[in-house]
């Protein structure tokens, strides 16, 4: 038995811990944009600059989330208990994660953004 | 293995260990363990801290609040019985609902749940207390007397009548001019605060005391669920008592939060309510599934089927909670692309939820199972509480919600949620875990029809609201009109109810007849196979002679075997140390023995501090402040007076801990769990502080925009002030460095004491030359700001003076230096803070400047 720091732990939450800053992120900018109406500055082609910030965000999302979750994907096996099994769940939570972002976040894509 | 300060200047610790205490027989070490550990009879009962008599008071107390809570229900049931009854009027109407629904929510099930994790958990874990026995005794009281302060107002007909959810503006004093409102903003933030010491005691607890060998891998589930609990608790509880500190503020200093004509807006409580509130339905929800988790392995014969994928799952819930709370405002006019997000998240929540049930559904059809009491339960719990999750499915479709949206189809909802996902799993556990409390066996002969009255009255009661909600029955109304035709419906639901409440008086006078005449039986009736079993029963103060060395996961132990052996003293601390109060705190992860934690002996001080904490609270009701001022300086001195039983005036080094392996006392370890309970209150604090940071952006961002006067933010003043913060954070981290060392960290703690209030007497004349905050809520939103960094800013230099105190007092040395690292810890975040709500203010102001000059936007140029 190693002694292991402690931040190990924090692995298993770092997945929908990104889900959750993501969820902050996009709604927070999204009131900010609706507010300095930024839906109505067009930017190119009926892109407003309301949605390009919100998909840009988006995408940045499902890009950390979906980094995380390779990062953390199975190694050969592990040779401590502890270690065999903090890593793959954090690796499951991070796939969950992942599939939270785009199902939560889609929207973004499609909906009218300020009302 | 062990964890100890290394430093190199450090002088070397006590070269020979002291040698390990005599071997005793199992009777006197039973006998030397009950007087180490043991609670005084009589009137020494209140100075009790150990778990296994708390954690009975937790459930005790909990459950004479569902009593009162359910003839709350009674009552409304009889007034909703025919259309226009005249039993009681609109005005005590709204303090019955109000009432039950805040009486089950905040003083039975959050406190029922924290009564079986005390219980349970040490034991569970094969530890010998919880990791802060006082605090959970202090956590009792202001449960205990925060709920009898909202009983009492409803014996006096000024009990809350807002709702459980306190919405403004009708709860502000414009509309409720009484104490009503007041009665709930302080009692239920009372009460809560017993809810954050047991979510930091259930952390700590689960992190750090756990048998030897028990890495996180082996962990019951029953912890991984509590723990994941406890960590939601202390982030969804902080926004609901800073929204109950700022409307309490609007309503005693006109502070205008929630104002809109002065720039506030009542939405702003919405989101901090339902920012706490939905998770705290899953905060009730998870304890009883942990419980579920524990009970069909045993009747299953199986072991949990899925047990990681349940982790993730739990994880999963836990987290998506904290993403729907606006689902319970689709209402409010948001943006539909913001609704999408969380219409989504509600979706979404099902699924984990989903993994759990066929977790269990897959464990009993993998295994054997076997009929018992609390299987019945569990049946009734899977019945009910799916019914709940698919009609709570239908109201996060956002049409749907629109046509259901406060109906009693809502009224439904949340009681077959609420009582299929936690009162039908408690009633499993009381019949599962009532032998391991009394020692005597389960009967069945009132348990199956107490069991089925419940269920056929509850579902009687609550599947014929869904029909009266759909046919557009509004919740909370004290009548109806004959002509709507509701009369039927409701006449059979308020039967129901009443069969309900037949079988819960069944199901008491089970429990007492139990009680009374139970069969004894000698361990384990169940054949578990998690180690709550392998204590006697009824267990002893001490819960086990010697701790466990567990080698394999903790659902997988023979309790009949290990139980045996402890007794006998195998295993760890098998022993008594000069009568101390001895359990071990392990590796986080790997369980790997690291410290011994020596536990407080009983004290009247939980009492007394949590007697003057309700002072406090009564003279905030009553609006005493001076009284309020000085009940909170008798709070603090109370807490002092609790620290010098803490540490030792002595270095000890590594003492043996049987097994042949040695660990140090907490005090001289790195990372003791006061450790890390500094870590989480001050994370706790900090979701407050956030909390209120995001108050402020939302009110600037999307609140009303009526103009604001202008705020003047001295910039000297603030840099300096944020200045001295950082150097007092700076001065008590060198302050530990030289004690560690092994130099005198004085001067170093005089810094760090005065520096703090230098920074208070820079931001006082920021605070005095604001002007008045009653004036627009971005002024007050900026006094509640700058109070908050004064108010840490002071805390600082106290931790600094007690520094020094201790020092004084002898408890410092190299090897002891808790003391000063827990002021350090304190000072760096109050540093930190200041900075973040120093900058916020600042951009807080520009907002203000920037916002009203942006093209389109209201109150903009045009
Ligand atoms: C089993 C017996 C129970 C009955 C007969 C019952 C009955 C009711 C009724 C009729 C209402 C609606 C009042 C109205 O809107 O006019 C209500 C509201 C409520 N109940 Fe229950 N209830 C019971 C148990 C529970 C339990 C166990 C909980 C929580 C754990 C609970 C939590 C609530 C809440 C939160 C409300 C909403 C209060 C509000 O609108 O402010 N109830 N209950
Ligand atoms: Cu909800």
């Amino acid at each position: 038995m190693r002694t292991r720091h402690p931040l190990a732990l924090v692995a298993l939450a770092a997945g929908f811990g990104l889900w959750l800053a993501a969820f902050i992120l996009l709604y927070g900018s999204l009131s900010v944009g609706c507010r300095l109406g930024w839906h109505r500055i067009e930017l190119a082609g009926g892109l407003t600059l309301q949605r390009a910030q919100l998909v840009a965000l988006f995408a940045v999302a499902v890009a950390a989330s979906g980094g995380l979750a390779v990062a953390l994907r199975p190694v050969r096996p592990a040779d401590e208990p502890a270690e065999g099994f903090l890593r793959p769940v954090a690796f499951r939570a991070a796939v969950a994660a992942t599939a939270a972002t785009v199902v939560t976040f889609a929207a973004v894509l499609v909906l009218t953004t300020c009302r | 293995m062990t964890e100890r300060m290394t430093d190199p200047d450090a002088p070397p610790a006590t070269p020979t260990p002291p040698s390990e205490p005599p071997r005793l027989s199992p009777i006197r070490l039973h006998k030397a363990l009950s007087a180490a550990w043991g609670t005084p009879p009589g009137l020494g009962r209140l100075s009790a801290v150990n778990h296994t008599v708390l954690g009975k008071r937790f459930i005790i107390a909990a459950f004479v609040f569902f009593a009162i809570g359910g003839a709350l229900a009674m009552l409304i049931r009889v007034q909703l019985a025919t259309s226009e009854t005249a039993f009681v009027g609109p005005d005590v109407y709204n303090q019955f609902f109000t009432m039950h629904g805040s009486v089950m929510m905040f003083l039975f099930a959050i406190p029922m749940f924290e009564g079986f994790a005390i219980y349970l958990l040490p034991k569970m874990l094969g530890a010998r207390d919880m990791a802060f026995p006082r605090l959970t005794a202090y956590g009792f009281w202001c449960y205990v007397f925060g709920g009898a302060i909202l009983v009492a107002a409803l014996v006096a007909g000024v009990a809350p009548n807002g709702g459980w959810f306190m919405y403004t503006p009708l709860t502000s004093s414009t509309y409720t001019p009484g104490i009503n409102s007041d009665v709930w903003l302080l009692g239920v933030t009372f009460v809560e605060i017993s809810a954050l010491t047991a979510a930091i005691e259930i952390t700590v607890s689960v992190l750090k005391l756990r048998a030897p060998g028990m890495s996180i891998d082996r962990m019951p589930i029953m912890a991984w669920y509590l723990l994941i609990t406890a960590f939601m608790m202390l982030f969804g509880f902080p926004p609901l008592i800073l929204g109950s500190i700022l409307l309490e503020l609007e309503r005693a200093a006109d502070l205008p939060f929630f104002d809109p004509l002065r720039g506030g807006d009542p939405l702003l409580w919405q989101h901090l309510f339902w920012l706490f509130g939905h998770p705290e339905v899953y905060i009730i929800f998870l304890p009883a599934a942990g419980a579920v988790s524990m009970m069909i392995p045993t009747f299953a014969r199986h072991e949990l089927v899925g047990y990681r994928t349940v982790v993730v799952a739990v994880m999963a819930v836990a987290f998506l909670s904290f993403g729907l709370w606006v689902h319970h405002m689709f209402t409010v006019g948001i943006p539909h692309l913001a609704l999408a997000f969380f219409s989504a998240a509600s979706g979404l929540v099902a699924i984990p939820t989903a993994v759990q049930i066929f977790a269990w559904l897959g464990t009993i059809a993998a295994g054997r199972p076997r009929y018992d009491v609390p299987m019945l339960y569990l049946g009734g719990f899977l019945a009910v509480f799916v019914i709940g999750g698919l009609t709570g499915v239908m109201l996060a479709m956002v049409p749907f919600n629109f046509q259901a949206h406060d109906t009693h189809f809502v009224v439904a909802h949340l009681h077959y949620v609420l009582v299929g996902g936690f009162v039908f799993p408690m009633l499993a556990a009381t019949y599962y875990w009532l032998p391991h409390i009394t020692g005597r066996a389960c009967e069945r002969r009132l348990a199956v029809p107490a069991f089925w009255l419940i269920f056929v009255g509850f579902n009687l009661t609550f599947f014929l609201m869904h029909l009266t909600g759909l046919a557009g029955m509004p919740r909370r109304v004290w009548t109806y009109p004959e002509s709507a035709g509701w009369d039927g419906l409701n006449l059979l639901s308020s039967v129901g109810g009443f069969l309900t409440a037949m079988g819960f008086a069944l199901f008491v006078m089970d429990i007492v007849v139990q009680l009374r005449f139970g069969r004894r039986f000698r361990r384990n009736p169940w054949q578990a196979r998690t180690l709550e079993w392998a204590t006697p029963t009824p267990p002893p103060a001490y819960a086990f002679a010697a701790l466990p060395r567990i080698a394999d996961r903790a659902d997988r132990l023979d309790p009949g075997a290990i139980g045996v052996a402890l007794a006998r003293g195998e295993g760890y601390l098998g022993f008594d140390r000069d009568g101390r109060m001895e359990t071990l705190a392990v590796e986080m992860a790997s369980g790997a023995p690291q410290q011994v934690v020596v536990l407080p002996k009983p004290t009247y001080l939980p009492l007394a501090t949590g007697l003057a904490t309700g002072a406090v609270v009564l003279a905030l009701l009553f609006k005493l402040y001076l009284v309020a001022l000085l009940g909170l300086a008798a709070t603090l001195a109370l807490f002092l007076a609790w620290t010098p039983s803490c540490g030792a005036r002595a270095d000890s080094g590594p003492l043996p801990i049987g097994m042949g392996e040695t660990a140090p006392p907490h005090w001289e370890a790195a990372r003791p769990p006061s450790w890390w309970a500094m870590v989480f209150t001050l994370a706790a604090d900090a979701t407050l502080f956030g909390s209120l940071l995001f108050g402020g952006v939302f009110l600037a961002v999307v609140g009303p925009a009526v103009p604001a006067p202008p705020i003047v933010l001295p910039p000297a003043l603030l840099i300096g002030a944020g200045a001295a913060l950082v150097a007092g954070a700076a001065a008590a981290a060198f302050a530990v460095r030289r004690l560690v060392a092994g130099r005198s960290p004085a001067a170093a703690l005089l810094a760090a004491l005065v520096l703090p209030l230098a920074a208070v007497a820079l931001l006082l004349p920021v605070i005095g030359g604001l002007g008045d905050p009653t004036l627009h809520a971005s002024r007050a939103v900026t006094f509640v700001t700058l109070a908050y960094l004064i108010l840490h800013a002071l805390i600082a230099a106290l931790f600094a003076g007690f520094g020094l105190w201790r020092m004084r007092a002898g408890f410092l040395s190299a090897t002891r230096s808790l003391d000063l690292r827990l002021g350090a810890l304190w000072h760096g975040y109050s540093a930190a803070a200041g900075i973040a709500g120093l900058a916020f203010l600042c951009g807080l102001s520009l907002l203000g400047v920037v916002l009203p000059a942006v093209p389109g936007v209201e109150g903009g140029p045009p």
